[in-house]
């Protein structure tokens, strides 16, 4: 009898975690399955390939033959390389800073609250100025202007979260290195940033992330040649309509990049998501 | 090799103290390493804020500077009635959004929290969504949420004979965008909550459970209140979020059937880009960085001391 309520609790358990898979997962088999249906066959409620439908590439060929789709994918790839590494250039000596030396008026928690605090503001108000600041420069549809806009949204992240790395590692080797008479600099170049090399991987890999995946800034400044693939994605439907081929290699391969990336930084991403405040 | 093992500890114990001393004497030297920050976010944060306030002063026409019009763009915010329904539509969407994922986020944490073969696996399921582009999501429910043969409505249709209007019904349109936030960000809930879980004291359970508390018992006294800034942590988070949402919108419903599905990020987009009426695009940006600060500045107080370690100093 406890037996059988502990399998019927187990199996319910089971049931429960296979909807949740089924539902989370089901998104990116639609957008898979659909990207390799002949038209014909999208409304066939099939899913298994070869043996329901006979799959094919050609969208993917044609869809990757796309001038302006090759061209949104790069400008992505650049702007999301670029702003996560001038943002690690310009935050991580901040975090270092933070947490090897003592601030008083600031201190160092008004820094960090200070930093933190910047992610509250909807990124809607700061479009308008930027907008027209960039307008007044000539620097709208730049990848430039894209670069240094995700650069400093993901700042604060690369502040907050590099400056827990440098807490946790040790500083017996930095302190040896001053009395080899290393200087500051060489101490967090040579010493303190190799040993705090996966947490900033991570970090830089969250920070390509969350700059691949923006949207109202690219949509407020690019307007042709520095279109990344979420603006191109948005624009897409009105200019082709919804032929659910295209929608489903486009979807992948603007998802697949950041999420994938995601997956490889699983063990930062809780401190990512709460700034540090939950280690995870 | 002893007296040799002893200078390098006396060596040691130097360097800490000449570092100890560093930090307390120079912060002049820690400042050089803060300040490019510090001066790029002066730069690219606080600069535009302060140019968004002189351009909420004035009046734009064909995107220049036609005239100083003082606070006027802040009192068409109480008379403007498209403002006033569009901050009901956002409202709407924040309060059952953020609801529905804490509740469902945090149930699926608890259930999660015990050791079981999969577990890993539905962790990294979880993160996809997480990542996965919003505006590409919100493209690809276009497909899922089709009427005619889309696979929900095919699906619904042939358990309960359902017919759902999602995108041409201006309440389904709302439900629809509701539904993508939810299978976007209860895994936000879930993976914070998971990993709070993990960090709970087993003690604690196993004293309650000597003193004969049950699962409800359990739940209600130790888990819930050790859990509490946590949830709190993320209820601010997704709050904010949710106020600023934009792209599944944008992406699924352009913000209609009419006006049913333009939140407010998408109507003060509106406001400045197509309407090229940037000082009072300007003003609506304030408000909503106004709510959204309130809630912050009341949330807060909750979930401070989680921040504290980074403050230790």
């Amino acid at each position: 009898m406890v037996a059988l309520t502990r399998t019927l609790k187990q199996a319910i358990f089971y049931l429960i975690l296979l909807l949740v898979l089924l539902v989370t997962l089901f998104p990116f088999y639609w957008a898979f399955v659909n990207s390799i249906k002949r038209p014909e066959d999208t409304f066939q409620p099939t899913w298994i390939p070869f043996l329901q439908f006979t799959p094919t590439l050609e969208h993917w060929e044609s869809e990757l033959a796309i001038r302006e789709t090759r061209r949104s994918l790069i400008n992505s790839l650049v702007i999301a390389t670029g702003a996560a590494t001038l943002a690690l250039l310009v935050g991580t000596p901040a975090a270092y800073g933070l947490a090897r030396f003592r601030f008083r008026r600031p201190n160092n928690g008004f820094f960090i609250t200070w930093f933190i605090s910047q992610r509250v503001i909807p990124p809607v108000v700061v479009a308008i100025p930027f907008f027209l600041i960039f307008r007044t420069f000539g620097m709208l549809d730049q990848l430039l202007s894209l670069v240094l806009l995700n650069a400093t949204f993901t700042l604060p992240l690369v502040v907050v979260i590099m400056t827990q790395m440098f807490h946790e590692v040790p500083t017996e080797l930095e302190e040896a290195a001053f009395v080899d008479g290393a200087g500051r600099l060489q101490a967090l170049v040579r010493i303190a940033l190799p040993l705090a090399a996966p947490g900033l991987v991570a970090t830089w890999l969250l920070c390509f992330a969350f700059s691949w995946n923006e949207f109202l800034m690219g949509l407020t400044l690019a307007t042709k040649n520095a279109i990344p693939m979420p603006v191109y994605i948005a624009g897409a439907e009105h200019t082709r309509g919804v032929q659910f081929w295209f929608v489903g290699v486009r979807v992948l391969i603007t998802i697949l990049p950041p999420a994938i990336l995601a997956v490889l930084a699983q063990r930062y991403i809780v401190r990512g998501l709460t700034f540090g405040a939950i280690k995870g | 090799m002893r007296a040799a093992e002893k200078r390098v500890s006396t060596a040691g114990q130097a360097a800490t103290l000449a570092v100890g001393r560093q930090r307390a004497r120079r912060p002049t030297a820690g400042m050089f390493f803060l300040l490019p920050a510090v001066v790029w976010i002066l730069l690219f944060t606080i600069f535009p804020l302060i140019y968004a306030l002189y351009t909420s002063l004035h009046a734009y026409r064909f995107g220049r500077i036609s005239g100083f019009v003082g606070i006027q763009n802040f009192q068409r915010l109480f008379q403007d009635s498209n403002l006033h329904s569009t901050l009901i539509v956002t409202l709407q969407f924040v309060v059952a959004s953020v609801t529905i994922e804490m509740v469902l986020g945090f149930a699926l944490a608890l259930l999660v929290h015990r050791e079981f073969r999969l577990r890993g696996l539905v962790r990294t399921a979880m993160i996809l969504p997480l990542f996965a582009t919003p505006v590409a999501i919100g493209y690809l429910a276009i497909t899922i949420f089709y009427e005619r043969n889309g696979p929900i409505n095919m699906l619904l249709y042939s358990l309960f004979r359902l017919d759902i209007p999602w995108l041409s019904h201006p309440t389904w349109a709302l439900v629809s965008i509701i539904l993508v936030d939810i299978w976007q960000w209860t895994p936000f809930v879930f993976l914070i909550s998971l990993a709070a879980l993990q960090t709970l004291p087993d003690e604690l359970y196993e004293a309650a459970q000597i003193d004969g508390a049950g699962t409800f018992g359990l739940f209600r006294y130790i888990t819930l209140p050790l859990m509490a800034p946590t949830l709190w942590l993320i209820l601010l988070l997704r709050l904010v979020e949710a106020f600023k949402v934009f792209d599944i919108p944008v992406s699924l419903t352009l913000g209609g059937p009419g006006r049913a599905t333009e939140v407010f990020s998408l109507f003060t987009y509106r406001t400045a880009m197509r309407f090229f009426d940037f000082g009072y695009a300007a003003a609506q940006g304030f408000l909503l960085l106004v709510i959204v600060m309130t809630l912050v500045t009341l949330l807060f107080r909750r979930i401070q001391h989680l921040y504290q370690e980074e403050a230790r100093w």
